[in-house]
């Protein structure tokens, strides 16, 4: 048998050994993912993502776009591109890149209220700090054990005692 | 979509129906706890497949005296050619079936991303976990040991 014909055969063995799915994985699988890393249709669950995660913003975009085409893709959501998630999804890469202070200031403006809804006191320094400054304090809030987390203008966090944020505040006055 | 695409992955190398559904299952459990290795959102189909190519392999590490399914069990409604000049066709999927399946594990798998489940080389290149140059030298290998097969399966 010529590979020419080899080659068109395999690709039309891959019709004849389709079969219908059960209609039941997709939702087992659903099960299965773990409910705080479940995109939800609010910014202060994706930011939330990425906060539970620990991981710097390159990463958690990345993330977010997985997340994303990963269940509207293998779940078969209804969602279109246009609706919720998706739209979610790229104004936090615009507020990851630096592009579009307004939907940067409004998911930093959801994040708070939901912290503070949480019971937590948080310190938001301000939506004028650059989404690039690795050194810049975003906001930050104190943990259970005295400790502060603090997110700084890159998303990256970092847990510190009540010295080194002292010490962090006093080098974001010293540059203004 | 992705899910279906994982299971027909299992399927095709040779888990039964059970089998292939908790093994994509178990895919996307391991996709969704270490999604913070992936790159790039573009590599999501290799980064996939090859998370699932790793759990079919330790599936058979595991249960090395289950037989894997032929491809011949899958059940395809329709897909029986009636009119006499499609015969020699449908005769020729038979004989591919019989013989893809009698090939050891790391052809039938090469054979089955590229081929069956259509992914790019670059994409299945990711699945199996090599280079490309490693992966289009073994599917040529594959290809070679399919065509092997395939005269030894007719002249039976």
């Amino acid at each position: 048998m010529k590979e020419e014909k080899l080659e068109k055969l395999l690709t039309e063995l891959a019709d004849a050994t389709t079969e219908p799915v059960s209609p039941g994985l997709a939702e087992a699988i659903k099960h299965q993912i773990p409910q705080p890393l479940m995109p939800s249709k609010s910014s202060t669950g994706t930011i939330n993502i990425i906060i539970d995660l620990r991981i710097n913003r390159l990463a958690a975009a990345a993330i977010i776009i997985v997340t994303t085409a990963l269940f509207l893709n293998f779940l078969g959501s209804r969602d279109s591109p246009n609706d919720g998630l998706y739209k979610e999804s790229k104004l936090l890469i615009k507020y990851c890149l630096g592009v579009g202070d307004s939907g940067r200031s409004n998911l930093l403006n959801d994040f708070e209220q939901h912290l503070i809804n949480r019971g937590t006191e948080v310190v938001c320094y301000g939506d004028s700090i650059p989404p690039d400054d690795s050194h810049a304090l975003l906001m930050h809030w104190k943990l259970a054990d005295g400790k502060y987390k603090v997110i700084f203008g890159n998303y990256r966090e970092e847990t510190v005692t009540a010295e080194e944020l002292i010490e962090l505040q006093a080098q974001m006055l010293q540059k203004k | 979509m992705y899910y279906q695409q994982i299971y027909l992955f299992m399927r095709r190398l040779g888990h039964s129906r059970q089998v292939s559904e908790d093994l994509t299952q178990e895919s996307f459990i391991q996709a969704w706890q270490h999604i913070g290795q992936l790159r790039e959102a573009k590599s999501l189909s290799g980064w996939l497949y090859r998370i699932a190519a790793n759990i079919s392999k330790l599936y058979w590490r595991r249960h090395k005296l289950k037989k894997a399914v032929s491809l011949e069990e899958f059940d395809v409604p329709g897909n029986r050619q009636s009119e006499p000049d499609n015969l020699e066709h449908s005769e020729q999927l038979t004989l591919l079936k019989k013989a893809v399946a009698q090939l050891p594990m790391k052809f039938r798998q090469v054979l089955t991303l590229h081929y069956l489940q259509h992914l790019t080389i670059a994409e299945a290149a990711e699945a199996a976990g090599i280079r490309q140059g490693t992966f289009k030298s073994r599917l040529n290998r594959a290809v070679t040991a399919l065509k092997n097969q395939i005269v030894a399966e007719s002249g039976e």
